[in-house]
């Protein structure tokens, strides 16, 4: 008897495409709400972004309550406080976030407070700790890269107990992520790039590691074809509206993805340098994806392999003999990398971040075996394959 | 129940005669985590690398593997460098929990029919607690198993079998399973 098995889970209704901020207030009726909460950062509001969503709200015959815009880079426990007290004292009944990963994990912490009642976030805390829906809440992410449109967890720093703390539940996801190319068009090429490639990184280990199942492998697949497809011409030409909504489409298909085979050995080591080095999650993971296909091509050589087709097309995939196929999708992955390094400097390598010390590679291979998403490699991690990895990346 | 259809009432009691479901998978799930918490009580003296993973666990740090029906557990509490096992009820709410969402799941990976990580790949396995010190009893359970295991069992339990000489495999764990009827002859089971 078989024991295939796998669970799959995403209820997040997606708005995308040309004018969708337009149909945010037809979204907020039909769930009964008629004053949501703005949450932003201030980046976000200079941009411009926000007025652009209260523009498109407002002509389509709704209304919006404050906005909260102190939203710091790296989600905090006082921003999530200082948001739901905004939200209980002006009577809100909705949430709208409006900006990249960090404002979507506090709009998603801030909901349960909404919700709950201002009462200590911390007892919700882990896994599936909340038991009941939460507010109406839709997400309108500003940049194409992390899928937090798409995922069930929010992870806030907590200054006070010194921790990054996670909340896991179906119920932190948004009811509505409406995806619209003029969110994504002013975006700097470099986090263009880092993003796009923090998404492929999404897909390609959604696809490779242990969870993987026939509907993952589904999205997986169409995030990788749009990223190779639109990653290129996006850097050229920024403001190519058609590539930006593809990515954006990426991004949040890669999301749902990996919401349902989670990540791993790139992952693992991309944590670590970005908690110890600060480097930049999209663009740690850019560097760090190419090698660890390749040691983990003993496990996943026939998946690493079909995704050539994903990446280069049916054409090249049918002229490559199967033997070949995995070492060329690699290949692809490095040149697209090189491609992104030429147009904005995306660094390739560690020394190209300039903030990795050679000597530390030992450490970072230490700490990456405490992360997580080690388990979910399909090839098993020790220290000396780590340690291997970290320095083919240098 | 007693507001259950006619129907469904004579069901149940049908099912009721056919004594617990799960029966033998119950036993024996309760028999194989009470042996492996004995056996990382005793492989936390004896080995070296679990004695390492066991010292960087936090202070206080306590651990349970059960059956979210709460039919079978096995709990450990950590001592300096060493894991010693203690019934359940004395750790009501571990620090760290690995959770089977059922019984035929915990048979399903305790008699080697599914590994560690593709139980949890399977979500058959939820994780409850920091990941750093779930990575750390990850790490000593599958030591542990790759000592005490044969070969040809162990590589159906690990994701990869390290790479131990037969003498040095031999030889940690006789004094393993040694340690193991030491510790039961000096004090019953809990």
């Amino acid at each position: 008897m078989t024991k295939h098995y796998f669970e799959f889970s995403c209820p997040v209704k997606m708005v995308a495409g040309f004018r969708a901020l337009e149909h945010i207030s037809f979204e907020l009726d039909t769930r009964g709400a008629s004053r949501p909460l703005i949450v932003s950062d201030k980046g976000v509001v200079g941009a411009g972004l926000v007025d652009t969503v209260l523009a498109a709200i407002a002509t389509g015959g709704g209304q919006v309550g404050p906005i909260f815009d102190d939203v710091p880079p790296d989600s905090s426990m006082e921003a999530v406080r200082a948001g739901a007290a905004r939200y209980l004292d002006s009577g809100c009944d909705a949430i709208i976030a409006v900006g990249g990963g960090s404002v979507m994990d506090t709009a998603k912490a801030l909901n349960i407070l909404a919700t709950e009642g201002g009462v200590d976030l911390r007892q919700f805390a882990g896994y599936n700790n909340l038991k009941r829906p939460l507010k109406p809440f839709i997400a309108i992410p500003t940049t194409a890269g992390t899928g937090s449109e798409v995922t069930a967890i929010s992870v806030i720093k907590d200054r006070e107990e010194g921790v990054k703390t996670f909340y896991c539940s179906p119920f932190l996801l948004p009811d509505v992520a409406v995806l619209d190319p003029r969110m994504t068009l002013k975006l700097p090429p470099m986090i263009t790039a880092a993003t796009a490639m923090d998404a492929l990184t999404h897909a390609v280990e959604a696809y490779t590691c242990l969870a993987r199942n026939p509907m993952s492998d589904a999205y997986a697949e169409a995030a990788v074809r749009r990223i190779s497809q639109w990653l290129v011409p996006v850097l050229l030409r920024p403001d190519e509206a058609e590539g930006r909504l593809a990515l954006a489409e990426a991004a949040a298909m890669a999301g749902i993805a990996f919401s349902n085979s989670p990540v791993g050995l790139v992952h693992a080591l991309a944590h670590t340098i970005g908690a110890m080095y600060g480097v930049h999650h999209g663009a740690a993971n850019s560097i760090f994806l190419p090698f660890v296909l390749e040691f983990n091509l003993p496990g996943s050589r026939q998946e690493i392999g079909a995704l050539l087709l994903s990446l280069a097309g049916p054409e090249v995939y049918a002229a490559t003999p199967a033997s070949r196929r995995a070492e060329e999708a690699i290949d692809r992955i490095m040149a697209l990398k090189d491609k992104a390094h030429e147009l904005c400097g995306l660094p390739r390598t560690l020394a190209e971040t300039g903030s990795v010390p050679r000597e530390d590679l030992p450490r970072i291979a230490r700490t990456a075996l405490d992360d997580g998403t080690v388990v979910m490699n399909p090839v098993d991690v020790t220290y000396e394959g780590a340690l291997r990895v970290l320095e083919r990346a240098w | 129940m007693n507001d259950a259809p006619v129907s469904t009432r004579a069901r149940l009691v049908v099912l009721e005669k056919r004594g617990p479901p799960f029966a033998f998978q119950r036993f024996y799930v309760r028999f194989m985590l009470w042996l492996i918490g004995r056996l990382l009580q005793a492989a936390s003296v004896v080995d070296d690398e679990i004695r390492r993973e066991v010292g960087n666990l936090p202070a206080g740090f306590t651990f349970s593997m059960r059956v979210r029906s709460g039919s079978a557990a096995l709990t450990l509490t950590k001592h300096g460098d060493r894991l010693r096992a203690v019934p359940a009820a004395a750790v009501p709410h571990p620090v760290l929990s690995f959770d089977f969402k059922h019984i035929a799941h915990a048979f399903l990976v305790l008699s080697f029919q599914e590994s560690t990580p593709r139980a949890l790949a399977n979500d058959r396995l939820s994780v409850d607690g920091e990941y750093p010190s779930a990575m750390k009893m990850l790490r000593a359970l599958n030591r542990m198993q790759a000592l005490v295991l044969p070969r040809f069992v162990a590589v159906r339990a690990l994701k990869a079998c390290p790479r131990i000489s037969l003498a040095e495999k031999i030889g940690l764990a006789s004094r393993i399973y040694g340690r193991l009827i030491v510790e039961l002859l000096k004090r019953p089971a809990a």
